[in-house]
């Protein structure tokens, strides 16, 4: 029996995860819970219904078809009640519209690969791979190093995006991976654990492990305007680059709220007031962060 | 009022419209001057009465003479009502409601007007269709009425040997037929005709050389092509200047619309004028003023030819020709028109500048140059034409881009077929769901359907009996040609014609060959496979519900409808659906290819191309398994259906590498790239394409747009006057296209 895991994406052509022409894999369930998340839905580990309301026609198609009662109509119209979906998806073909979908979906290693192998030819051109995202990927550590090391025995280069916070399979995978997509979100520990949802210094542990192994790093940094966009942290960022030799380059990843509407249709709060970052202020990061130090710094 | 009385000539014209009146006159005069055994005089006669009449004198910021407006009746191997004598009727209707016309005029018109309405050849094709022909192709309206197949009318695609006509001028080429004339006695006739057809050419040099002096041109332009003209209307031409002059007017008057293996053909003069010290600047300004006189000719009737190939194998002293190329696509980079349609052909070892050029061009809202892979279309036209792979080198794309081997093969598509109303009338049992009318094969001659087989079964022999009529279609139309005329200038630059002593549709021709415009085909293999897994392997619905819901047009039927839309379908790398694509091609690839020696053909292919047929047949063809809703586009050329393909561009592009390429001639590529994609991740771009030509990618026209761009033009149509998109096997001006072909556009997936 293979190893299976819960995937919500393949993205073929995916050229922001790392070199060249990609497939992007997206695996469900982290353990942060970052304000900005641009992918809420790949937090839960479950598999999960979303709603996409704007595509409602109000049929109530849905209603008959929850056994659980989440559909419910309130004066002629359709509302779902998140709080009692228990995600059995029986609703999903009953309606027209496709305002409901399910995220995530169980694969097996095989399933996942019959998918990345097949742009092997451009991956050899370009000098791309797969890159492993999510959600932490490294949440599900066995079918992350069964993708790994499959990738590897397939010949196609392999990356991980991950938060560093999961120690054990980072080490453990580490030899089956060509590049570490590092997040790093905010250097104050309070901030950290705000609006991250966990210690700075578990992040700061993940960087030096993967140091000591060897592993190629890149440095991934959402940039949130209010939060993490002033000089400390740019400081901090640079500094890591001079203590961090194994760090190649440095993403810049301008805030964006297209999380916000994937957060509503799945029923989830979206605390953050601030919108999508502008061109020419990404430049500006970007410029600072070379000024500063930085390696290789670039859009995300 | 007799016919003959009618055309009485002998009154002077008072108006624009008396003066056209008195050309259809003339012309018709001539016509019936001859009877139908005497084609060949009748031919020179009726274009000595055509030219000069209807060419137009240059407009002053012209560098070469050669516009040109055909009447409402005249001889072309391609014009309204099809070919040879034709019929234009709208305008010979409108000519009509002139105020300016007299009464008396008018009413000889109208004698004349219904004679040819039953005499232009079209319609004498359509007269000698036999029962079954008649039958199975009940209508020539494929652009306002449901149908399986329809004919065409048009001797389209002509590609000449202007090399030839360079290398020996008007002069040589009256010598060179006066030698043929005096070893082949037998073919005096044609000869004697062929020589009258030269003599109009010089004639028209020299009309025009009086037009140019006349004119007010800038005086150095004025010189320069008096003095040419003058040149050429007996010598063979010695600058490129005079090279493109002479190749043009030729143009005009033959009604060749497809301009060749530009670099190949005017090499030659090209060196001579850069060792003459003619700029590269001189030459993108005559190129410019050349590539707008194909853009207005005709007022731009010829938007699905107008072909200009460059690069590609086979070409000699390849640095200087590649030079040359290089500025032709300079020139379309600048002028930026829908015409002509730019075509690179490019191989592994070819000089990469131009290919890069070509993207270069191609980022700069520009749809061209349309890209051509040597690598795989050589050895696949060889295998397709049954021909060496040294005859494929000479293959060019014309019109739409159906493959000819240039000026050695005729490749006219004179039939269309729906293949997805092929498939709705044989699950209806006979029945076009559209109009309620039997059409087809009737349901009693079919397999009973109960399994997917019998349904593929049945579906085969629906296709196959109509691509057989459509063959015997291609070659009565064929016949009727070579009977009707000799298509005199087509014979003189087409080759083994004055060797055989015969005339271009009348054996002259080495090879004739046909094509079959086949649209439709991504629809049907996904509603195919819709139908395999969903009625017979899940069986959801029965297809009698299945029928119900295509009836209603998914009305009340969402549900199901979505079901339908999931289903695999082609443009995903998705083998299911991909190989069912890849078995609906085949299948009619092969049946078309096999009728050939049937029908007494060289060769009868399919081409899978595009101009806007998917969109203007689809407004006709009801609701289709494949979740398509009614009246609405089918896929475009080789391309998924719309919004179909949804798995990302590497997905698409593996998909669309899967059909077979030897079994037809020619397939379109659509590709919509979004300008930030392009602009921002070139490298990428770059790879990505690299790796579809090393997959096996023959062909791609790429437009870079973007949907904002798009969907502003929708708003603020002045503002995107010059927004060119690809269609299909054409570009236009998009704010110019129809709402549904517009909206096709913006629905295709934005890579």
């Amino acid at each position: 029996m293979s190893t299976r895991g819960i995937v919500f994406d393949i993205q073929r052509f995916s050229l922001h995860d790392g070199p060249g022409i990609r497939t992007t894999v997206f695996l469900k369930g982290c353990p942060l819970h970052c304000t900005w998340c641009s992918n809420p839905e790949s937090q839960s580990p479950s598999p999960q219904l979303a709603f996409a309301e704007h595509k409602c026609s109000h049929c109530l198609a849905c209603v008959g078809e929850c056994p659980h009662g989440a559909h419910i109509t309130v004066r002629g119209k359709h509302l779902w009640d998140v709080d009692r979906c228990k995600g059995c998806f029986a609703c999903i073909e009953a309606c027209p519209n496709g305002a409901l979908r399910r995220i995530g979906k169980e694969l097996s290693v095989e399933q996942v690969m019959d998918v990345v192998k097949r742009d092997f030819l451009y991956y050899e051109k370009s000098g791309g791979g797969m890159t492993l995202s999510g959600g932490e990927p490294l949440m599900q550590a066995e079918f992350a190093e069964a993708l790994l090391r499959s990738a590897h025995r397939l010949g196609i280069s392999t990356a991980v995006e991950t938060a560093g916070v999961l120690l054990d399979p980072l080490e453990q995978t580490a030899d089956a991976v060509d590049l570490f997509l590092l997040d790093y979100k905010a250097s104050e520990e309070m901030q950290h654990r705000n609006h991250v949802g966990t210690s700075l210094f578990q992040v700061l542990e993940g960087l030096e492990r993967l140091a000591t192994i060897g592993a190629r790093v890149r440095l991934r940094c959402p940039i949130i305007p209010g939060i993490n966009d002033n000089l400390e942290h740019f400081c901090r960022i640079a500094e890591l680059c001079r203590e961090y030799a194994c760090i190649e380059a440095v993403d810049v990843l301008p805030y964006h709220d297209y999380g916000r509407s994937k957060a509503k249709e799945i029923g989830k709060p979206w605390l953050l007031a601030q919108t999508s970052v502008d061109e020419e202020t990404a430049a500006r990061w970007i410029a600072r962060l070379a000024a500063l130090g930085c390696r290789n710094v670039g859009l995300g | 009022m007799t016919l003959e009385s009618a055309v009485d000539i002998t009154f002077t014209p008072k108006n624009g419209a008396e003066k056209t009146a008195r050309q259809i006159l003339e012309f018709t005069r001539i016509y019936l001057a001859f009877g139908d055994d005497a084609p060949i005089e009748r031919e020179l006669a009726c274009l000595c009465a055509q030219y000069p009449a209807v060419l137009l004198p240059p407009q002053p910021e012209d560098r070469f003479v050669g516009r040109v407006l055909h009447a409402p009746v005249g001889f072309s191997p391609q014009m309204g009502s099809g070919f040879g004598y034709y019929l234009k009727e709208e305008e010979f209707v409108a000519l009509l409601r002139e105020p300016e016309l007299s009464d008396e005029l008018r009413s000889r018109l109208t004698v004349l007007l219904d004679f040819w309405r039953e005499n232009h050849t079209a319609a004498k094709t359509r007269r000698a269709y036999s029962g079954e022909l008649a039958k199975l192709l009940p209508s020539d309206n494929w652009n306002f009425e449901s149908g399986i197949a329809f004919p065409l009318y048009r001797m389209a695609g002509s590609t000449l040997d202007y090399a030839k006509l360079i290398r020996l001028g008007i002069g040589g080429l009256r010598r060179e037929l006066e030698e043929h004339m005096q070893r082949k006695p037998a073919g005096a006739a044609l000869y004697r005709a062929l020589v009258g057809s030269i003599d109009l050419l010089a004639e028209v040099c020299l009309w025009y050389a009086e037009k140019a002096q006349q004119s007010d041109l800038p005086a150095d332009v004025r010189a320069e092509l008096v003095r040419c003209l003058l040149h050429i209307s007996e010598k063979p031409p010695e600058t490129l200047h005079q090279g493109l002059q002479l190749c043009w007017l030729y143009a005009l008057l033959s009604g060749n619309a497809n301009y060749g293996r530009f670099d190949r053909t005017f090499v030659e003069l090209y060196a001579a004028d850069k060792a003459a010290g003619l700029s590269e600047e001189s030459v993108v300004a005559l190129l410019s003023s050349l590539w707008r006189l194909m853009a207005e000719r005709e007022n731009g009737v010829w938007m699905f030819d107008s072909r200009v190939i460059i690069g590609g194998k086979g070409r000699a002293n390849e640095a200087v020709a590649d030079r040359l190329a290089l500025l032709c696509i300079e020139a379309t980079r600048r002028t930026r028109l829908v015409m002509p349609q730019l075509s690179l052909r490019f191989y592994k070892g070819q000089n990469p500048l131009l290919y890069q050029r070509a993207l270069d061009c191609i980022s700069s809202n520009n749809p061209y140059p349309i890209l051509y892979n040597d690598d795989v279309n050589i050895p696949a036209v060889a295998a397709a034409f049954d021909v060496s792979e040294d005859e494929a080198t000479n293959y060019v794309p014309f019109g739409c881009g159906e493959y000819v081997l240039e000026h050695k093969s005729f490749g006219t598509p004179s039939g269309v077929i729906n293949l997805l109303q092929a498939l709705l009338v044989t699950l209806n049992h006979g029945i076009d769901p559209t109009r309620r009318i039997p059409m087809g094969i009737p349901a009693d001659e079919l397999p009973i359907i109960d399994s997917f087989e019998s349904l593929w079964d049945a579906y085969r022999r629906q296709v196959e009996r109509h691509v057989e009529v459509l063959a015997e279609q291609e070659a009565l139309e064929y016949r009727i040609a070579g009977q009707t005329a000799p298509f005199l200038y087509l014979t003189l630059l087409m080759d083994d014609c004055l060797e055989r002593g015969k005339a271009v549709f009348d054996g002259g021709l080495r090879y004739l060959g046909g094509t079959l415009e086949t649209y439709g085909n991504s629809n049907t293999a996904d509603s195919l496979t819709a139908i395999r897994k969903l009625v017979f392997q899940e069986k959801r619905f029965s297809l009698a519900q299945l029928r119900q819901m295509l009836d209603a047009n998914f009305v009340g039927f969402g549900r199901e409808r979505r079901l339908l839309v999931q289903a695999p379908k082609y443009g995903n790398d998705l083998d299911e659906a991909d190989e069912m694509l890849v078995s609906v091609d085949r299948h009619v690839f092969t049946v078309t290819r096999n009728q050939a020696q049937r029908v007494g053909l060289d060769s009868y292919l399919v081409v899978v191309i595009n101009n806007n047929a998917n969109t203007v047949m689809g407004r006709y063809t009801a609701a289709s398994p494949d979740g398509r809703l009614a009246f609405t586009p089918m896929n475009n050329g080789n391309a998924p259906s719309s919004g179909a393909d949804t798995d990302g561009i590497t997905a698409f592009l593996n998909s669309i590498v899967k059909p077979p390429v030897s079994l037809h001639a020619g397939a379109v590529q659509n590709i919509k790239l979004s300008r930030e994609l392009f602009t921002r991740n070139r490298r990428e771009v770059d790879q990505l394409l690299e790796v579809y030509w090393e997959m096996g990618g023959a062909q791609a026209m790429l437009n870079v747009v973007s949907r904002n761009e798009l969907e502003e033009a929708l708003v603020h149509p002045e503002k995107y006057a010059n927004l060119i998109v690809r269609v299909g096997g054409y570009s236009a001006r998009f704010i110019d296209l129809a709402p549904d072909i517009q909206q096709e556009i913006l629905a295709r997936t934005l890579y």
